[in-house]
């Protein structure tokens, strides 16, 4: 009886410690990964680089190599396009105004309504600002005095690929929610337009100058 | 019948069809000789071209703002205002009261005085308070939009106003916009600026803003006036800005008004209304 039992009882003990083994494998299989939520032991296991997800998240050798950049790269221009019978090419959306919050918050409108209306906007761009002192007449001496100080404000949004059929709408929903103060223009893209962008060099001007 | 019916449908299969697929078969068996629609017409129907031309005035002033807007323009410039630093004005002002204070207060130092600016900051804001009681603001409702004048400018000034004419069409006198007939070899766009040159004559300087028009109005005569050439009409519309000028200077004066989009209803039939609005932004 006794021999019985202890039969069962060895029997009853491979089983459970068969079944104990395998509940251990499973557990120890749950708690590899990070943070397991929810567990009041935090396993911080890092991805050694002998572990099988060492690498993952990788992607920089997955892109194409980059072209080594000079030193200094000269801005060159992009290709203004003239656009054709039934497109317009390149246009400079022009807004100018002494507040600036308002002249920029317009600008921000017009992008965002250029986006919405499917317009390519190739840039969108701030001038520099541009300072004027205004100086009145004392009325009781002839010497200026300084009245104000004006500063304008001017914002470009340059878009390309408008078609003529829907150029009239844009150009009305612009106009129509032109804030007071601020003074639009719409004209085409030039060089000119570019060049005035960048920094005069007096002196590379002057050493042309004498070379020719 | 059935076999006639079953031998369409079935191509050459069973003779039995199912009702449904026979019946489609047959009608369309029947509307196939009848012959397609397009044939039957001799020729196209002919319509007769016009350019009409939607002159606007824009607003010159903003509208108004309704009370929700007002009260959180209000509580964002005070929150903006709360938030801020001090400009340099103000900081020269407190600095100068400041001073002003030690003076009362303290005796004060010659050197330290030696540095005054000879105008105040005070003194500034004094002088361009008085020189804004000076100013005065021309009036938003003005004297045409309490005498209610339809033919004036000045109406309204912050909405777009239209120019409306009233012409003999047919046998009827009708209000619509200023319109003209197309004739061979003219664009539509050029059509539009022979109609504001005939109404106008040179007073008035307009601002196309594209080559396309941005309606379209068509009607069909009555069958009385309905004739091989001409079905009915189609109006081409153009949107112009007007820059400067006025009618005034012209011809006729009884039969031109300005009028913005709500008064629209009061003037033209009810599908030339559909189709104008369709052009016309809310304002």
């Amino acid at each position: 009886m006794c021999s019985a039992l202890g039969k069962v009882l060895c029997l009853g003990k491979e089983m459970f410690l068969k079944q104990a083994f395998a509940l251990s494998r499973v557990t120890a299989a749950r708690e590899s990964p990070i943070c397991a939520v929810g567990s009041t032991l935090l396993s911080c296991n890092r991805h050694y680089r002998s572990q099988p997800t060492h690498g993952i998240g990788r992607f920089r050798h997955l892109l194409p190599p980059e072209p080594s950049k000079k030193k200094r790269d000269r801005i060159r221009m992009k290709e203004i396009c003239a656009g054709s019978d039934h497109e317009y090419g390149d246009l400079n959306i022009q807004m100018t105004a002494y507040d600036m919050c308002l002249v920029e918050h317009f600008a921000q409108y017009v992008h965002k309504l250029c986006n919405r209306f499917s317009i390519r906007v190739n840039e969108s761009y701030a001038m520099p600002t541009k300072t004027m002192e205004v100086m009145l007449l004392q009325e009781q001496g002839s010497r200026q005095y300084l009245d104000a100080v004006l500063t304008t404000h001017q914002r470009v949004v340059q878009i390309s690929g408008l078609s003529s059929t829907f150029a009239p709408v844009l150009l009305e929903v612009i106009q129509s929610n032109q804030p007071e103060g601020v003074h639009l223009s719409v004209k085409e893209h030039t060089e000119a337009d570019f060049k005035v962008r960048l920094k005069a060099r007096p002196e590379l001007e002057e050493l042309m100058a004498q070379m020719s | 019948m059935a076999r006639w019916r079953g031998a369409l449908w079935s191509r050459g299969q069973m003779m039995a069809a199912p009702m449904q697929r026979a019946l489609y078969g047959g009608a369309v068996r029947w509307r196939w000789a009848l012959g397609p629609r397009w044939v039957s017409a001799s020729a196209a129907p002919r319509w007769r071209l016009a350019g009409a031309l939607c002159l606007q005035r824009p607003p010159s002033i903003t509208q108004a703002l309704s009370p929700e807007q007002e009260a959180m323009a209000q509580l964002a410039h005070q929150i903006e205002v709360e938030k801020s630093n001090f400009s340099d004005y103000e900081i020269r002002r407190l600095a100068e009261e400041e001073q002003l204070k030690k003076r009362k207060d303290n005796t004060y130092d010659d050197e330290a005085d030696s540095g005054q600016a000879i105008v105040l900051a005070q003194d500034l804001e004094d002088a361009w308070e008085q020189k804004f009681q000076r100013f005065k603001a021309g009036p938003r409702i003005t004297d045409a939009d309490k005498r209610n004048d339809r033919t004036s400018l000045n109406r309204k000034l912050d909405r777009n106003l239209m120019l409306l004419v009233k012409e003999k069409v047919g046998n009827q006198e009708l209000w619509l916009l200023p319109q003209a007939e197309w004739q061979a070899g003219e664009t539509l766009r050029s059509t539009a600026e022979r109609a504001l040159a005939t109404l106008s004559g040179n007073c008035i300087q307009a601002k196309f803003l594209g080559n396309a028009p941005c309606g379209l109005y068509k009607y069909k005569f009555p069958r009385a006036l309905r004739t091989e050439g001409s079905v009915g009409a189609k109006i081409f519309f153009f949107k112009a800005l007007l820059q400067s000028g006025d009618l005034l200077q012209a011809e006729r004066r009884e039969d031109y008004v300005w009028v913005s989009k709500g008064e629209l209803g009061d003037y033209l039939k009810p599908d030339y209304l559909k189709q104008v609005n369709r052009f016309l932004m809310d304002q």
